[in-house]
């Protein structure tokens, strides 16, 4: 069953008269206990695309067309309060940088408590530390936490802390942006073992942000490529990243180390990144494509599915033919 | 917590030892002689001088007039100002409460509305209203106390006649009663809003900023993100975060809540301790300087260890040390 279905999502921000379009004609099918990866560069609308899904971004700046249709509900034409009846209760977020997500001033129990309340306005005091204690226990947090401040906890703690508080009304869907990339390799690996295993307990459905392929091939079922807005291919891990169609998946996969198999030389993708804000013509990777072809340059490739949600938006996998 | 502000009150007692020997011997060791501002003439009697610098115990050297002073500071004695005979403790206590008067009003006055139409521009960021204030604050900033002091008297006193030019009393009318403590309150109106006009953009801007610094912290997104209605997100997380550098500002204008604003008396002829103080330097009234000096380095101490323990209390990040 379909939990999230993005159509057509474009995103754009209204910046000193320049428009940027961060997010270009998204279209993504996320299904329920699914737990899809979405990588790419800094830069690449992973973070903006995150955001526009509870309407988190600055509305004075941006200007979002599409569908965000979450369980039948569009997210994007519902008021404020029904928004707010699923904000945290059905879409719960670990941001980037957890060591600010909570108020620095505040006890960690009290925030949470403050944070659990707001959709369960008659629990008592001793239900919602219960609760949370429960929480703490699940992400292998000791109870002392609750009477601790943010600043007391280690980078690992509070990341524990973070997904903790996502948990509190075991959301359907979980949004972790670059949730574990601020840890050492060994935290990760434990957090992320951890996450896995909530998300068995909890049927829960997981949407992973983040710059690191290998996060993504150990812990997600699927991935989305994406690419200064535009989602260049997307698929089940296991087909998108032992036989990546798009030019520019080989090349991500490239420049990171592979544990097993032979050792090869990592390789950084040459050229740079293409600014947002000037109107763009074919395909936006073309310039820094190895294998372009003169129609890259013209028009713009179309998505077309290899098989079983097997999705990529290039010219050489038969996307030229359709233009 | 209870180490803590045992350990401010140390570090406070000790500033006061060290800036108290500090400004003793620097005062003493300045050139300038009051025994000559005493004798007066211009060529005066070598006898009266000798006679004048044994009176008063100037003969010894300094060390031991330092410890002669320490003496009777430990029996609470003061000592006697050379100018006017008069207990150097009389004379601060008579001016002490003039001052405190005129700064705490005005400094609290400043601190109220300036941080409330702080906080309320940042909510409506970029609003007329707010644009207007911050250019009004810009302006307000760049005026001179004693010049707007002036134009205050000129335009309110001279002009339309409707507040009195100077002093603390109407001293022809001798009222007695509330209608002392209202002749008070008028006097002080003029002193009071020069002091409130160039403090108050101080802590407008302080405020502003510090609230739209806070309200771009990433735990205001996670609040957001789990649907807290803006108003609880304001009261509750943004002021208590935003509230800590207004503290800062405010402190330190307490500290020289009795020094700081001598200028502004002396243009309103307020009997405060501006003018004690400036006439003490000029005729190097050592008694008078001195108590000033302890009377002042003790306040700003004890507003100190105040302010540590308030940031304390509301930032637990400082506890620890």
């Amino acid at each position: 069953m379909s939990l999230l279905n993005i159509n057509y999502l474009n995103i754009v921000y209204k910046v000193k008269g320049k428009k940027i379009k961060a997010v270009k004609d998204l279209s993504l099918n996320i299904e329920s206990e699914d737990s899809v990866g979405i990588v790419g560069e800094s830069g690449s609308g992973k973070s903006t695309f995150a955001m526009s899904i509870l309407s988190l971004l600055p509305k004075e700046i941006t200007e979002i067309t599409g569908d965000i249709i979450f369980d039948g509900t569009d997210l994007l034409k519902i008021d404020e309060e029904r928004l707010r009846q699923i904000k945290w209760k059905e879409i719960a977020y670990v941001f980037q940088k957890s060591m600010n997500s909570l108020s620095p001033v505040h006890k960690i129990g009290l925030q949470m408590n403050d944070i659990y309340k707001i959709h369960e306005a008659n629990a008592t005091d001793k239900d919602t530390k219960e609760r949370i204690l429960e929480l703490f226990n699940l992400v292998n947090l000791s109870k002392g936490v609750y009477n601790l401040y943010p600043h007391e906890l280690s980078g690992g703690m509070i990341q524990r802390v973070s997904i903790a508080l996502s948990l509190l009304h075991y959301p359907r869907l979980l949004i972790l942006d670059e949730a574990t990339t601020a840890l050492d390799v060994v935290t990760q690996g434990q957090i992320l073992e951890e996450i896995m295993e909530l998300e068995e307990k909890l049927k829960l459905t997981r949407i992973m942000i983040t710059h690191d392929v290998s996060v993504v091939s150990l812990t997600c079922k699927k991935v989305a490529v994406m690419y200064a807005g535009y989602l260049l291919e997307s698929g089940y891990v296991e087909d998108v990243f032992s036989l990546p169609k798009h030019p520019y998946t080989r090349e991500l996969l490239n420049s990171y180390p592979s544990l097993t198999g032979e050792r090869n030389r990592l390789k950084g993708i040459p050229g740079s990144f293409p600014d947002l804000s000037v109107v763009h013509r074919g395909c936006i990777f073309a310039d820094r494509c190895k294998d372009s072809m003169d129609i890259c340059f013209v028009r713009e490739p179309k998505t077309v599915e290899i098989s079983n949600d097997w999705k990529v938006a290039c010219h050489l996998v038969g996307g030229e033919y359709n233009g | 917590m209870r180490d803590y502000i045992r350990k401010r009150i140390t570090t406070g007692i000790l500033t006061i030892l060290f800036s108290f020997c500090l400004t003793f011997f620097l005062i003493r060791y300045a050139p300038g002689n009051p025994i000559k501002v005493l004798a007066g003439t211009e060529n005066p009697n070598p006898e009266l001088i000798e006679h004048l610098t044994a009176k008063y115990g100037l003969d010894k050297s300094i060390p031991i007039q330092f410890g002669n002073y320490i003496k009777n500071i430990l029996k609470g004695d003061l000592g006697y100002s050379y100018m006017s005979n008069e207990p150097v403790s009389k004379l601060i206590g008579e001016k002490l409460f003039a001052t405190i008067l005129l700064t705490l009003t005005g400094v609290i006055l400043s601190v109220i509305v300036g941080t409330f139409l702080g906080v309320y521009a940042a909510r409506k960021a970029g609003s007329i209203f707010d644009r207007l204030m911050c250019s009004a604050c810009y302006v307000f900033d760049a005026i001179p106390g004693f010049w707007l002091g002036l134009i205050l008297i000129l335009i309110f006193a001279s002009k339309f006649g409707i507040l009195p030019t100077s002093g603390m009393y109407d001293l022809r009318a001798e009222h007695q009663g509330f209608a002392r403590v209202l002749d008070v309150v008028k006097h002080m109106i003029l002193p009071v809003s020069t002091l409130f006009i160039i403090q108050m953009p101080m802590y407008f801007r302080i405020a502003r900023s510090s609230v739209l610094q806070t309200m771009s912290e990433d735990f205001i997104l996670t609040l957001r993100a789990a649907g807290m209605k803006e108003n609880k997100i304001f009261n509750k997380y943004v002021l208590r975060n935003a509230i800590i550098p207004t503290i800062t500002k405010l402190s330190l204008s307490l500290a020289f809540i009795i020094s700081g604003v001598a200028l502004i008396e002396i243009v309103f002829a307020w009997p405060g301790m501006g003018r004690l103080i400036m006439d003490a330097i000029m005729k190097r009234d050592y008694p008078l300087l001195t108590g000033v000096y302890l009377m002042i380095s003790v306040s700003i101490c004890v507003v100190m260890i105040i302010t540590d323990i308030i940031y304390a209390l509301i930032d637990p990040r400082i506890r620890l040390e």
